[in-house]
């Protein structure tokens, strides 16, 4: 029973990592081209 | 096949299900259709498509391109209001496929319209069909986040709306990117780059609707239970969407939405023009468009702090803050400008823009308190005609008043100040509405025949 909740609680873990980083990588990549652009234009 | 796994049972989570995979899936819709706040990257290539290195006859021009957001932003609006219900009671993965389908195709459409250089058809594509997938993909996922997370509806909505705000930030320099590479010195790559981003946007958005679950009936977050004593102006019953409108809530709200998004988008358009004429000789073209980035940002980011501090200080108190704090940013600007502090005027604006954006955020929550959660999604669809009325009302109201102080001897630096002024009177009238709001009168509440009919007809889950 122990083990069957440790092993759907890691199994979550992984598929959280991998939404979140589906969604996030692209997201945290745009911002920071946004910041590089807007450094770039104050210099 | 296609129809049993978009229908509605087939969503329901299984036991273990962890409700955060729910703000990705909502992610994966709203990044993709937040494309919408950078179609302006492809205007100025598309005035050059026959001409190549600069306009030639029979080129596009600027005003006729402009219609193509314009078109998208009143079919959100309109797709929103008119298929609602039709998204709440089919559930969020058969809305999230509509809107993937739509968004996407309607790229693909519109790279034939660039191809045979039909604007009709661009209009057609992007406008129409896009911007229908932009009304459904928009409110798809609103209701079952708030049913995920009836502890914290605010912060849940706002990580979804924050997406909308952030999809610029990819789109932009993609778009960008996938231009030069199809462009050679004989064609302008702007076809090709729509089949990309279409089929990249078609992949992501099923994502989202391959993961996202509604919670089995009766299901409550660990350690949550719902407050014994009912919150003041968080109701527990729940309002039919047809009948949302004839409360004067709705339409407070309405006013409230619209006002604080007619204030935000007159300036958000100009902001750049702005910066440069109160600033001449401090900003240049290149800093005014690192700046507009930079309040970009605050609009995504404000959409994710707002809603989740409503969480904690109640919907009302958050529009109230909007409302005062903005009266009062809104009128420091020309101030600003008169003392040459461009740091005053970037702190201002900074702080605006993340209210424009928490504005969006925090509406979902908001109606949710007012009118329960059966049909939060739905009204929030009719709610966002004020969006499209904004879309016309704030930039249409920011021109007016520039042209006409120019033409009538003002300076260009000193031009906005009237603008900043009636935008500042706005919020007041904001606050007043926003003061009014009052719990729904009982008699609007479905009765519980009526709700159980309402079941029966389409499945409602994770009641709380």
């Amino acid at each position: 029973m122990e083990t069957n909740r440790q092993s759907k609680g890691s199994g979550n873990g992984v598929k959280l990592a991998l939404a979140w980083g589906f969604v996030g990588i692209p997201l945290v990549w745009g911002i920071v081209q946004t910041l590089v652009n807007a450094i770039k234009a104050f210099q | 096949m296609a129809g049993s796994f978009l229908h509605r049972e087939r969503t329901i989570a299984p036991p273990g299900y962890s409700r955060w995979l729910i703000p990705p899936a909502a992610l994966c819709v709203h990044l993709c259709i937040g494309q919408a706040y950078a179609f302006s990257v492809f205007n100025l290539p598309m005035t050059k498509l026959i001409g190549i290195t600069q306009s030639g006859p029979g080129d596009w021009k600027l005003t006729e391109l402009g219609w193509i957001f314009s078109l998208a932003i009143f079919f959100l609006g309109a797709s929103a209001a008119v298929f609602g219900r039709w998204v709440e009671e089919g559930g969020p993965r058969r809305a999230m496929f509509t809107a993937a389908l739509c968004w996407a195709g309607g790229f693909l459409v519109s790279a034939i319209g660039v191809y045979l250089h039909q604007l009709w058809i661009i209009y057609l594509g992007y406008g129409v069909i896009g911007g229908t997938g932009l009304g459904i993909g928009y409110i798809s996922p609103v209701s079952t986040l708030i049913r995920w997370f009836p502890d914290r509806p605010g912060m849940a909505t706002g990580m979804a709306i924050m997406g909308f705000g952030g999809g610029a930030f990819i789109a932009a320099p993609l778009s960008v990117w996938l231009m030069a590479r199809f462009s050679t010195s004989t064609h302008v790559g702007v076809a090709e780059t729509f089949i990309v981003m279409g089929l990249i946007y078609l992949c992501f958005m099923m994502v989202g609707a391959a993961i996202v679950r509604v919670p089995p009936p009766g299901w409550a977050p660990a350690n949550y239970t719902a407050p014994a004593q009912p919150k003041p102006l968080v109701t527990t019953q729940n309002v039919f969407v047809y009948d949302a409108l004839k409360t004067p809530q709705f339409w407070l709200i309405w006013w409230i939405l619209c006002l604080n998004v007619t204030a935000g988008i007159g300036v958000l358009g100009q902001a750049s023009a702005m910066s440069q004429e109160m600033f001449r000789g401090q900003i240049t073209a290149v800093a005014a468009s690192g700046l507009v980035g930079l309040f970009s940002l605050f609009n995504m980011l404000g959409r994710f702090f707002w809603s989740s501090t409503s969480d904690y200080i109640g919907r009302k108190n958050t529009y109230f803050v909007f409302f005062a704090l903005g009266t009062v940013l809104y009128a420091l600007v020309p101030y600003a400008g008169a003392i040459h502090s461009v740091a005053l005027f970037v702190l201002c604006y900074a702080v605006i823009f993340s209210m424009y954006g928490g504005g969006f955020a925090t509406v979902p929550a908001y109606l949710r308190d007012m009118f329960g959660t059966r049909y939060v999604g739905a009204i929030h669809g009719l709610l966002l005609t004020a969006w499209s009325m904004a879309g016309i009302f704030g930039p249409v109201l920011v021109n007016y008043i520039r042209e006409y102080n120019v033409t009538h001897g003002v300076a260009p630096a000193q031009a906005y100040n009237v603008t900043m002024y009636v935008m500042a009177g706005l919020l007041v009238i904001g606050f007043i509405c926003n003061f009014f709001v009052r719990s729904v009168h009982e008699r609007f509440h479905m009765r519980v025949v009526e709700a159980e009919a309402e079941v029966e007809a389409a499945p409602v889950f994770g009641s709380q």
